[in-house]
């Protein structure tokens, strides 16, 4: 096999029963790459990258994420896992543990760091995000801004090679977009390889090398930010973008 | 005539003791037993291997479906034909932990099923492993549905282990029969036993009740 990209998708395809969810994907995410998937509801971007991790898998093609082959039984889908952070667009924090607890139950249990040193890291990752006083704090005290910070910051705290962000600000009321955003960008600004889907075009072009528009399961455009929303190509693209541009 | 058959009662109660001492160990090591048992049952049954759960989900439907009578006098008069000798207690906590086992079962699968898929999600994206994401993500919440129907159940289930006493096992329902022979008063006899029985259950009806208020409170966080 070819040294390729961090993640690689070649000719991949996925059904939903009868509907073609992705179609003939081919892409490549290089190491400390960030790209931004956009595209209408319904158009695949959300199961493209829940592919990436395993949470939904292929019918054919290839996908290929840090050098392992997605469906050879060679690959340790568990051990993959922990190299790639996914960030929920519903947080999906546990509710029954702390900020802190939720940061340090990966570290402890999979990366099996001792307690001790993982709730130091936790307690830092914490104030990274701006949360260093709520490490006490359960999900249900923070608001949506809060939540999301802390789901990212427990995924920084298992030390990934990959970041994955499914419409991290979709469940959030406008005030805290940005503070989300911020921390967003602060992890790409470190090297992080990033692929997020979004339709937070200000993130896009402040942070993504490229721009990835999908529509009904098929990449239809792909270009740095700049090229894409200044000159669209495709009909299609147009269209969408006066849809999410226009207010 | 009252007087005299509460004195002969009176002295009754050394058995009366050794009967609830029976339903009580009875209940207990079976309750024990069924409870891990329904809780492997039920995550098994919750497991992504379908003949597995089809074949619990199935031996359940029976267990619940037939009297507990029936399952009792199976289990003592059928297995020695097939060269399993028991005696009356093992036969009464075998027939005892199955049944706990398959209403604990279901009401184990409800509580995982109610756990969000995007919780178990979250534990698959950051690495952890089936067990750990059964103990440290989805049991954890799974319990807070679970508590309240399991010591509700378990009321009942004492109450079922009164059915025992048909196999010649002297629990607090046997001692009614066999005292009842001497003390000719059927009413002050059962009275007596089933204050019996309540005094067991009284206590788990109280803790199921305040479960079930702390579990309804608005996102209150239950520490186990």
């Amino acid at each position: 096999m070819t040294k390729t990209g961090m993640i690689d998708f070649r000719g991949v395809n996925k059904w939903f029963g009868a509907l073609n969810v992705l179609r003939d994907i081919t892409l490549s995410v290089e190491p400390r790459e960030v790209v931004v998937v956009c595209g209408p509801s319904g158009s695949g971007k959300s199961t493209l990258i829940r592919c990436i991790n395993g949470l939904e898998t292929i019918r054919d093609g290839d996908l290929v994420v840090d050098g392992q082959r997605l469906g050879d039984p060679a690959t340790n889908m568990t051990r993959l896992r922990t190299e790639i952070g996914f960030v929920f667009q519903s947080f999906n924090l546990y509710p029954h543990k702390t900020a802190l607890e939720n940061v340090t139950l990966a570290p402890i249990h999979v990366r099996k760091i001792p307690r001790a040193e993982a709730e130091q890291a936790g307690r830092e990752l914490l104030a990274k995000v701006g949360l260093a006083d709520k490490v006490d704090a359960y999900p249900a005290q923070l608001s949506g801004g809060q939540q999301q910070r802390v789901a990212i910051a427990r995924c920084l705290g298992m030390r990934p090679k990959i970041m994955l962000f499914d419409e991290p600000t979709s469940a959030l009321d406008p005030e805290m977009i940005s503070e989300v955003l911020d921390v967003m960008v602060a992890v790409a600004e470190e090297g992080m390889t990033m692929m997020v889907v979004t339709h937070e075009m200000g993130f896009a072009r402040k942070v993504a090398q490229r721009v990835v528009f999908m529509d009904a399961g098929a990449i239809v455009e792909s270009g740095t930010p700049d090229e894409f929303f200044s000159h669209p190509k495709t009909d299609r693209s147009r269209a969408f973008l006066s849809k999410i541009l226009r207010h | 005539m009252i007087w005299q058959q509460v004195q002969s009662l009176a002295g009754s109660y050394p058995l009366a003791l050794r009967g609830l001492g029976m339903t009580v160990v009875l209940s207990l090591i079976s309750l024990v037993l069924g409870t891990l048992l329904g809780f492997g049952l039920g995550i098994l049954r919750t497991g992504g291997n379908r003949l597995i759960s089809a074949a619990i989900g199935a031996w359940v439907d029976l267990i619940r479906g037939t009297p507990f009578l029936v399952q009792i006098f199976l289990i003592f008069f059928i297995l020695p034909e097939l060269g399993i000798e028991l005696d009356a207690f093992t036969a009464g906590i075998i027939a005892l932990t199955n049944l706990a086992a398959c209403f604990i079962c279901e009401i184990v699968a409800a509580g995982i099923r109610s756990v969000p898929t995007g919780q178990v999600e979250a534990a698959l994206a950051s690495g952890l492993s089936r067990s750990q994401r059964m103990r440290q993500v989805v049991l954890p919440q799974a319990m807070r549905i679970v508590l309240p129907p399991l010591v509700g159940q378990y009321v009942l289930l004492i109450k079922d282990s009164s059915v025992v006493s048909a196999i010649g096992l002297t629990d607090l329902t046997r001692v009614g029969w066999l005292v009842v022979q001497r003390v000719p008063n059927g009413l002050l006899v059962f009275f007596l036993v089933g204050l019996g029985y309540f005094i067991v259950c009284y206590p788990l009806i109280m803790l199921a009740r305040r479960l079930e208020q702390r579990m309804g409170a608005a996102h209150g966080e239950v520490q186990l």
